[in-house]
Formats: structure tokens, sequence, C-alpha cells
């Protein structure tokens, strides 16, 4: 006992970093994942209070120096309602004009999915994984591998999708990330790629294994594929910023800005789709 | 006692201020600096090896847990530091501005070049995607961490008299 007192710096050094290289090892497993989630849930009433305490600020603030600006603000709102009633009508007739071609045509009904709408608690705890925690979780309906969007405008954008859900809170990874991999496609030619984020901070994403032959402009719309079984189709993912073709490689990689600042999310939406039966078999399979 | 909420109390303030939105607004290059890992060099070199390096498992776990690094990626780097500048600590550094700026920088490059390492064995992402934090995230500390020290000088005060610094 002396000599565990003794030398408890030591003792305690080689303790922690067997632990830190066990986890590592086995990161995946569920005890690993138990820790972390016991850890996680001592961590987010300090969040939730935090982020609620920030929002009273910023309410109590506002209160005081924007009323002026919010009449205005009021006013312009109200003319834009206006217009976008008008624009809904005439969606919602197009909507049935396309619902009537796709039937003649014999096409499957794209599928409209409910969302949960969430807010942003937490974002990025560290320079090196790209995260966002939303104050949403499993008693909210929430599951694993749904997408996750935001409005950019009128423009549903991709923002990520779940990856850990506990009973109050999810954690989401965006397509800014390295690590996240999104099927799309540039919405004008219909030429197909892997997006992914260039790096850890950076806001920008890579588009690889575009073809040569694809003519890629500044501006053109990249959007998902839907192939991968997460993300709907047609969703807006973002912009072109320039294509860089190398001698060595058979594809082009475009650089892409995402539709959503990802630095001034709030408000996002979880869309209640589960990923296809096919594509949760590939991940068990993957997982075994 | 006291010491010890106030250590718990610094290390959870860190944690949530550093991973809350707002903080965003702070961001270098696409960086931030790493609040938790400043306290665990201050942990370290005011109160030892052992001080730094409980703390440095615990702030990493915790950091860790809210990430969405693997769990032990983040706390091993912080483990080490907080070790290696407690064995030296005060007895070779007089904390001064341009001692801390200069231990920290060191301490944040050492973690990164820990950490990109810990990524390459452990995970499957590029390491080039990665290694473009480690300058703007140690400049960053090192240039805050004489601030923060100055603050947790202030808080630690009785602490630090009774380790007869």
């Amino acid at each position: 006992m002396e000599f565990i007192i003794r030398h408890k710096t030591i003792i305690s050094f080689i303790s922690f970093t067997l632990f830190c290289l066990i986890s590592l090892t086995a990161h995946t497993s569920s005890t690993i994942n138990s820790i972390e989630g016991l850890l996680h849930l001592f961590v987010v009433p300090f969040q939730q209070g935090y982020e609620a305490l920030q929002s009273g600020v910023r309410r109590f603030w506002v209160g005081f120096t924007e009323l002026g600006e919010l009449r205005d603000e009021l006013q312009r709102t109200r003319q834009k309602l206006m217009k976008y009633e008008q624009i809904a009508d005439e969606l919602t007739e197009l909507k049935k004009e396309n619902e009537r071609l796709r039937h003649q045509l014999q096409m499957a009904s794209r599928l409209e999915y409910e969302s949960i709408p969430a807010r942003v608690i937490s974002r990025d705890p560290d320079n090196w994984y790209r995260t966002i925690i939303l104050d949403r979780g499993s008693a909210d309906g929430v599951k694993n591998n749904m997408p996750v969007v935001a409005y950019s405008g009128a423009e549903k954008a991709v923002i990520g999708k779940i990856i850990d859900v506990r009973s109050r809170v999810s954690r989401v990874i965006p397509i800014i990330a390295p690590e996240m991999k999104l099927g799309v496609m540039l919405q004008s030619s219909r030429y197909p790629g892997l997006l992914h984020g260039i790096s850890s901070n950076s806001i920008l994403c890579v588009m690889d294994y575009v073809s040569k032959s694809a003519l890629v402009k500044f501006g053109d719309q990249v959007i998902t594929s839907g192939q991968g079984g997460i993300f709907p189709q047609g969703l807006s993912v973002g912009k072109v910023l320039r294509s860089e073709i190398m001698e060595a490689s058979a594809y082009q990689r475009v650089i892409v800005i995402p539709t959503v600042d990802y630095e001034k999310l709030e408000d996002v939406f979880i869309l209640k789709k589960e990923p296809d039966a096919e594509f949760l078999e590939l991940l068990k399979s993957a997982g075994n | 006692m006291i010491g010890y909420i106030f250590t718990g109390a610094v290390i959870i303030a860190s944690l949530i201020i550093q991973a809350h939105d707002s903080f965003d607004v702070l961001k270098v290059a696409g960086a931030k600096p790493d609040l938790l890992f400043i306290a665990v060099i201050f942990f370290g070199y005011n109160f030892g090896s052992f001080y730094g390096e409980v703390t440095g498992f615990i702030a990493g776990l915790l950091h860790d847990a809210v990430s969405n690094a693997p769990l032990g990626l983040l706390t091993f780097p912080k483990v080490v530091i907080g070790y290696v500048v407690g064995m030296f600590g005060r007895s070779v550094f007089r904390a001064n501005l341009a001692t801390i700026f200069l231990l920290v920088l060191a301490a944040s490059i050492v973690k990164g070049i820990i950490t990109i390492f810990l990524c390459y064995i452990f995970d499957s992402v590029s390491v080039t995607a990665r290694a473009a934090v480690i300058v703007p995230e140690s400049l960053y500390n090192a240039i805050i961490a004489p601030f923060l020290f100055m603050l947790y000088e202030k808080i630690f005060e009785r602490e630090i008299e009774r380790e007869g610094m």
C-alpha cells in the first residue's frame, strides 16, 4: 500500500495511458459507448443550462435594443409573407401537375418526410472533430442516421446526419467533417460524386470522383443523389467554388461551398426518415 | 476541498464555454483556443504531475464525451502534458508572460503531434485533414494562456500559497 502511495503519480500515469489505449482500440464496443454516454449525460445539464442562460440574455438584450427595428422588420415580413403565400399556391399547383405527370410516366412518387425542429446547443467542442449537439433526443423520436436539414431562404439544405442519440440530446456529424461521406451530384449535368469535408478547420467541402468529362462551372448547384439510403434525393448541398483537374487521376475534384453557413447555424430540422433496409443490412454486416 | 470544487468548476466552465456556439466568434483560421488544455497546463504547472495528470484525465474524458472523437483520443495528450508539465513546473520556469507563452506553445504543438499520431493509428480519416489545425490552435492557446493563467492564479491564490510557491 505504501508503495502505491509513494509511486501514485507514475502508477496513475500508466493506468490512465492504458485506459486511453484500450479505449481507443475498442472504441466501438458497447462498454466504451456506455462510459461515453454516462460522461455525456453528466455534461448535458450544464450545456442546456448555459444555452438557456445565453438565450435568455440574448432575448433580454434584444428587447431593449431592437424594438424600433422590430416594427420595420414586422412590416417587411408581412409583405414577404404575402409574396410567399402566392408562391405556395403556385407551388401546390406545380406539385399536383408533377404528381400527375409522374403517374403518367409510371414513376414512383417523391416522399415527403415529417420533421422535428431542433436547436443547436453545442458546436465543435474541439478543433479536431466537427460536432453539433441538438436539444432533441430519443424521447422526441430521433434515431441514428436520420438526416438533418436547415432552411436557407426557401431552400432545404443538408446539414448532416444523426450519429448518436441520448434521451434528450443527439449528436450530428456535419457535411463539412472530413469523416462524413455523402453521395451527391451536380444538379444541371447530373454527374455524381462523393462529398466530404476538406479539413477539420475548413468550412468548405470537396466533391471527389467527378468524371473528367463533366463540365463544371462556378456556382453550379450540388444536390444529394439519394444513393446511400440516408438522405432523400434533391436536397441542396452547396455551390461549386472551383474544380481541380489532376493529371495523375482519372477524376476531377470539385470544391463546394455549403448552402448553409455552418458558423451561423441555430435552428435545424431532423427528417423522420430512417435508412433504407438494404443500407441497414450493409451497416450491420460492416459492424460484424 | 474548496480547491477541488474550484478545479471542477474551471473544467466544467471551460468545457461548456468552449463547446457553445457563441464561442465560435473567437475562431481564427477555423480554430479556437482549447480552454480545457490551458487549464490542465495550469494545474500541472502549479500543483505538480499528479494533479496535472488527474485533471488532464477527467477533463479529457469529458471533452471526448461531448466530441465526435473516440474516447481517449483527446484524453491521452492531456494526461501526458499534465504529467510532463508537472514534472518541470515552477522548478524550471518562472511564471511570466514570455515563459507561459512559450510553455503553452510548446505543449500545444506536442499535444497536436500526439493527437495526429493517435488519429493516424486509430482513425480512418486522412492525417492531412487534421494536421491543418495544429499551428493556429497552438498559437491561439499560447496568446490567450497568460491572461487565463492570471485569472486562475486569482481563483487559486490560497492553494498556490499553500503549495509554497
